[in-house]
């Protein structure tokens, strides 16, 4: 818990010096005005940081897993610590679903990698909801400076449930669209209504590649047609695709496939054209719905800053190198500096 | 009509001579056989230089992607080279989402791919 931005400062900044101290790389991404507060507590060292506008980098969440295997890669065989906040007060309830997908997802990603990891939440602004997904997406919670193993943590890795549950019905007006083998119609009706929505060409044809991929993997793995409906309001378009196929690995299309590879690219493109993508998959079949912003990428201000006095849990995970087989939580070695 | 249409001459630039594979439509899953023939086929008239020009190419998916990728690997192995030529912008894209573009150079003109 952290009473003020200067305890953020002190006990974030604290885990990313220690790093700093410690010979590690380190990286941050976290929004803007925290981003300030952290650079601003750095002062001359802010240079020794790699940072990043999480409201930028993890607009959509999925693209955050490759970000930090890229700055793994280019670290390769060092420990890293990495700050990630993708959760703030604005993101919509369907950017919140998916930002806590990705916090549980991070901990799978990176379960062997040498790399500490700290989220910090925001719990003076955040929806109680929000807390205590926190609280079972991560092995570790950090709070007035002690680190604790976190009880409602949820293992087996486990996608939380807010993630599992069925998404919010398409509205009634939207006229599903089933499609087979007609894929060039399918690219056809997506751009017209993409444009008439109001979405500009070239984001217009990113969710044509987006929903082309979904069919084709339609095409390619199952027997049966797909069905396509696509809908708009002021903010956003949005296209779902539903078909009979299944889609089992919880990382499909956030790990950069190999340039190389004879396969992968179709829901890695999918995600990384899109602002956000919705995936539900079980036996009865695979949802997915794919959003486009309407007015391109919202830029956040004061909104994603808490009020003074605000209280925050930072919660850390994948703590300590499972290199050697340790267990997760047992041989947390954690010096956060606070003293 | 077909929605993928494609075009083979061979040319020169100085006295090299090149292959060059016009592309023009949507390439996508359902015609990515045919991709891949065309393209295997000049492959294996063990062409040393091969330009795909991508000017009129109005979309391409992962699939098409996957067949020219092949078609590069095979050109290397044979001690060839293929190259890609004016890419509109969401193709360009695509290729470098993909890191495609890492893997075979792409130019703004089919001149400048000749000129290598």
């Amino acid at each position: 818990m952290y009473e003020t931005d200067g305890e953020y400062s002190t006990s974030v900044g604290g885990f990313l010096r220690a790093g700093l101290e410690a010979g590690q790389p380190v990286f941050a991404a976290v929004p803007p005005a925290r981003l300030t507060l952290l650079k601003d507590a750095f002062g001359g060292d802010a240079g020794r940081v790699e940072w990043a506008d999480m409201t930028r980098i993890g607009r959509n969440p999925a693209w955050i897993i490759p970000r930090v295997a890229a700055f793994l890669a280019r670290n390769q065989g060092r420990g890293v610590r990495y700050v990630g906040e993708p959760i703030w007060p604005s993101r919509t309830s369907a950017e919140l679903r998916e930002a806590t997908r990705h916090e549980s997802l991070i901990n799978l990603a990176f379960a062997s990698a040498d790399a500490e990891i700290l989220c910090p939440y925001d719990t003076g602004i955040l929806d109680p909801v929000v807390v205590s997904d926190a609280r079972r997406t991560h092995p570790l919670l950090l709070s007035d400076g002690c680190l604790r193993a976190s009880h409602g943590y949820a293992e087996p890795f486990q996608i939380p449930a807010i993630c599992r549950a069925p998404l919010p019905p398409s509205p009634h007006e939207a006229m599903p669209f089933i499609y087979r083998t007609d894929l060039s119609a399918v690219r056809a009706l997506v751009f017209k209504h993409a444009r008439d929505a109001g979405l500009p060409d070239a984001r217009a044809n990113d969710l044509v590649l987006a929903v082309s991929e979904v069919a084709a993997n339609t095409l390619r793995h199952t027997k049966s047609h797909g069905t396509l409906t696509i809908w708009h309001d002021n903010d956003e378009v949005v296209c779902e695709a539903h078909d009979r196929g299944v889609i089992t690995d919880p990382l499909a299309g956030r790990r950069r496939p190999p340039a190389d590879a004879d396969g992968g690219h179709g829901l890695w493109l999918v995600h990384q054209v899109c602002d956000l993508v919705e995936l539900r998959s079980n036996r009865a079949g695979t949802t997915i719905r794919m959003h486009m912003a309407l007015h391109g990428p919202v830029t956040l201000t004061a909104r994603n800053r808490g009020p003074r006095g605000a209280a925050t849990v930072a919660a850390a995970r994948a703590v300590r190198v499972v290199e050697h087989g340790c267990g997760p939580a047992e041989d947390v070695r954690y010096d956060f500096g606070l003293g | 009509m077909d929605l993928l249409k494609t075009s083979v001459t061979t040319s020169a630039s100085g006295s090299e001579p090149y292959t060059l594979v016009a592309l023009s439509g949507e390439a996508d899953v359902t015609n990515s056989d045919v991709l891949r023939e065309v393209l295997e086929a000049e492959v294996a008239k063990q062409t040393h230089m091969m330009i795909i020009d991508l000017s009129e190419l109005r979309f391409m998916d992962s699939s098409a992607l996957h067949v020219i990728l092949r078609a590069n690997r095979a050109m290397d192995r044979q001690g060839g080279v293929l190259a890609l030529a004016s890419p509109r912008e969401s193709v360009a894209k695509t290729l470098r989402l993909t890191a495609a573009d890492q893997l075979i150079p792409v130019y703004a003109t089919v001149t400048e791919a000749t000129a290598g």
